[in-house]
């Protein structure tokens, strides 16, 4: 049995039980439902008439002694809320639970489990509310049981009672696709290990043990198909408390070195205030594994679970490093540009790979079930001669220090602007040949210290490099010779 | 026996120390034709450690063998140890990695070429110490990814690369006074030396220019000189003042 359905004379559609005896009753049955007056998939009427109020309670687990006592508090229970002379049914099949509880002559009624469709049988059909549409119909033929009813095949039943009548034979049949409680959720694996006779502190020897459970706990999450995002680590300590300590990773793993290696990293820093006598090690959090689908013939697929470890592994050891820019319309090149960190499943997925990315015509080998005619008749086009046009355009490109050098500037008067001959940065003095500019760039004027105002020249060195160089022009020097003396920066180069 | 049976049993007992200009392995093309052409075997080779001197060009050049590598179904990592990756220039494809620091720099680029998932590791920015060096040879060679330091100073390369720009060869588009307005291309100066190998070569690659936005604030439109655009200050505070 795994339904226990309660039942009272008084629950009516119209008056159905209060739903605080539920809360009530969740203090010893694990899981409890009541069927709605509106009825539904989960507790409506089997036959589809209005529903019959009843109470559920899923007794999956319980041994059958056990079935029968908790069937025997929960009506005592309610009988101490005020609601006595309440029956119940335990059978495996809710039709025939509820049939039971609605119907039975005890105030327990057990259904033998394989004996719910010969239970069902025993009934009138009334029982099951069948459609008022349907019963005309159902004297018709002389059926008035539902064993009579479910004992026709159900081409018969469709031919002579139409499809309306099928969930009403199916019930007869003790057929009943009512989902009343949602399969409980999977245990998350854990591991655990206890001593009595000795007390630990020395890490080397927690994660001796902590590397036993990790063991039993990654191969059952790799025998299900599962990966930990999150796994915690209980320490039992000699002074009755426990400390807890929670590792993530960045991306689902059953990795055990890994795992060892997070953890390790963090009981090194652990602090604890007593010795250990017991370690309980569980997966908290679990995801399903990503396996990036690809292209069978894409050169990186082989390599994927490697590359991703590498990178998940430098993500763990360095923190966010793995980046991808995302850039503004900011007009400060320096602010413009925002490093997002990368998932290393995502950066090392076979569109990376390129293969996918490439505009490029590709040649692949379509396998058919083509007719042996077509087969032979069939031609192969070959492949052109001229190599595919790259999507990339080699060129120089601007790199950014990345924060402006301050260096010194010998400038001459051009026009209305002075014009950059010579520098001095950390290297030495750079003679200038060629500047173009002044770009003059300016914002932020209403915010005080934060407002900017620079003179940007592109200048070619002596030795062939143009960099970029720019004066600081904001409004903040008052005087004369503080606007003379406004500095110069190296802000990037050409390369 | 003769030098020349003693060659051929070398490169059968130990195929990875036969010169890279008489290797069989494709190696890892820059994507730029004539450079390739001049590159022992066709590119950068495989498992070892390639030198690049950072003279100017250096980067266009790796930044153009990464997409090639991206283009033909591999992966490509760039190394930004100095973090001087503009985002705004960055093209996507290759994985960039970001440390903060040198030592951070050599433990990711160990990490990468010693995983084998990725046929070319640029690290740029970072002066090799001679341990750092010895380290990310054996990781390349254990990965047989062909691995390209931007650096002066790299003992145990098999291929070193010295490009230079011509200060007398910049192209420049010109405004409309005459002036320079921007770099149009330049010619590099490429010398390519390996064991048994010397070559060098000229040609030119274009300059991405960079504009700048002239609008006061980002989310402003610039309608500084629209026709009919709105009245000034002075006229509008005139109006408020004679409304009739």
């Amino acid at each position: 049995m795994t339904i226990l359905c309660l039942s009272h004379p008084d629950w009516r559609p119209g008056a159905p039980p209060r739903p605080e005896l539920a809360a009530a009753l969740l203090a010893r049955a694990p899981r409890i439902a009541i069927s709605g007056p509106s009825g539904g998939a989960s507790g409506g009427a089997p036959g589809g008439a209005p529903a019959h109020p009843v109470i559920w309670a899923d007794v999956r687990g319980f041994s059958l002694h056990g079935q029968a006592e908790l069937a025997a508090d929960l009506i005592a229970l309610l009988a101490h809320r005020g609601v006595p002379g309440v029956r119940a049914g335990l059978a495996r099949v809710p039709v025939a639970a509820e049939l039971a509880a609605r119907f039975g002559d005890r105030a327990v009624t057990l259904v033998p489990t394989g004996n719910d469709r010969a239970y069902v049988a025993l009934f009138p059909l009334e029982a099951l509310g069948p459609d008022p549409r349907l019963r005309p119909l159902l004297f018709g033929i002389g059926v008035s049981t539902c064993g009579e009813l479910a004992a026709l095949t159900q081409e018969s039943v469709e031919v002579r009672l139409g499809a309306p009548a099928l969930p009403l034979w199916r019930l007869a049949r003790a057929d009943d696709p009512r989902l009343l409680f949602a399969p409980p959720p999977a245990e998350l694996p854990h591991a655990s290990l206890d001593w009595v006779e000795y007390a630990l502190k020395d890490p080397a020897r927690l994660l001796f043990v902590i590397n036993t459970l990790l063991e039993r706990v990654t191969a059952t999450l790799a025998a299900r198909g599962e990966g930990a995002r999150e796994v915690t680590v209980e320490f039992a300590l000699t002074n009755r408390q426990s400390h807890v300590e929670v590792v993530r990773a960045s991306r689902p793993t059953v990795n055990r070195r890994t795992w060892f290696r997070l953890i390790r990293t963090r009981v090194d820093a652990m602090k604890l205030h007593a010795a250990v006598t017991g370690i309980t090690l569980h997966a908290s959090r679990v995801a399903a594994r990503e396996a990036p689908q690809a292209d069978l013939f894409d050169r990186g697929l082989a390599s994927v679970q490697a590359t991703e470890d590498a990178v998940a592994r430098l993500v763990e050891d360095q923190g966010p490093v793995v980046v991808a820019p995302q850039n503004s319309a900011h007009p400060l090149l320096d602010e413009r540009t925002t490093w997002v960190a990368q998932e290393p499943a995502k950066v090392v997925a076979p569109r990376y790979a390129g293969a996918l990315m490439t505009d490029t015509p590709r040649h692949t080998v379509r396998f058919t079930t083509l007719p042996a005619v077509v087969r032979e008749t069939a031609t192969v086009t070959p492949a052109p001669s001229t190599p595919p046009a790259p999507r990339f355009t080699p060129h120089l490109s601007l790199q950014l220090s990345p924060t402006p050098c301050a260096i010194s500037v010998e400038t001459v008067p051009r026009r209305d602007h002075a014009a950059p001959v010579r520098y001095r940065d950390e290297d030495g003095w750079h003679e200038i040949v060629q500047a173009a500019g002044p770009e003059r760039i300016s914002g932020r004027h209403w915010e005080g210290d934060t407002a900017y105002a620079r003179e940007y020249f592109r200048c070619i060195t002596r030795d062939g490099r143009l960099v970029w160089l720019y004066r600081d022009a904001a409004p903040r020097a008052k005087t004369a010779a503080a606007v003379a003396n406004r500095q110069w920066y190296l802000h990037g180069w050409w390369d | 026996m003769s030098i020349a049976a003693l060659r051929a049993l070398i490169a059968e007992k130990f195929p990875s120390a036969i010169p890279a200009a008489q290797r069989t392995v494709l190696p890892v093309a820059t994507g730029i034709p004539v450079l390739d052409r001049a590159l022992p075997n066709g590119g950068f080779p495989l498992g070892k450690l390639t030198a690049c001197e950072p003279l100017g060009g250096a980067t266009a050049i790796l930044r153009a063998a990464c997409a090639a590598t991206i283009d033909a179904g591999d992966r490509a990592a760039w190394i930004d140890g100095a973090l001087t990756t503009a985002g705004a220039f960055w093209t996507e494809g290759p994985l960039l990695v970001r440390p903060r620091g040198d030592r951070q720099a050599v433990a990711a680029a160990d990490l990468l070429l010693r995983c084998g998932g990725f046929r070319l590791v640029v690290l740029a920015g970072v002066a090799l110490a001679d341990a750092d060096t010895v380290r990310l040879v054996r990781a390349a060679h254990e990965g047989g990814g062909a691995f390209v330091a931007l650096t002066a100073q790299a003992n145990m390369a098999a291929l070193r690369l010295e490009v230079r720009i011509d200060a007398e060869a910049w192209q420049w588009r010109e405004d409309p006074f005459g002036g320079m307005a921007a770099a149009r291309d330049v010619q590099l100066h490429a010398d390519i030396r390996s064991l048994g190998w010397n070559r060098r070569v000229r040609f030119a690659l274009p300059v991405a220019s960079h504009e700048l936005r002239l609008a006061l604030d980002p989310g402003l439109v610039d309608r500084r000189g629209k026709p009919g655009a709105s009245k000034s200050g002075n006229q509008r505070s005139r109006r408020r003042v004679n409304p009739v």
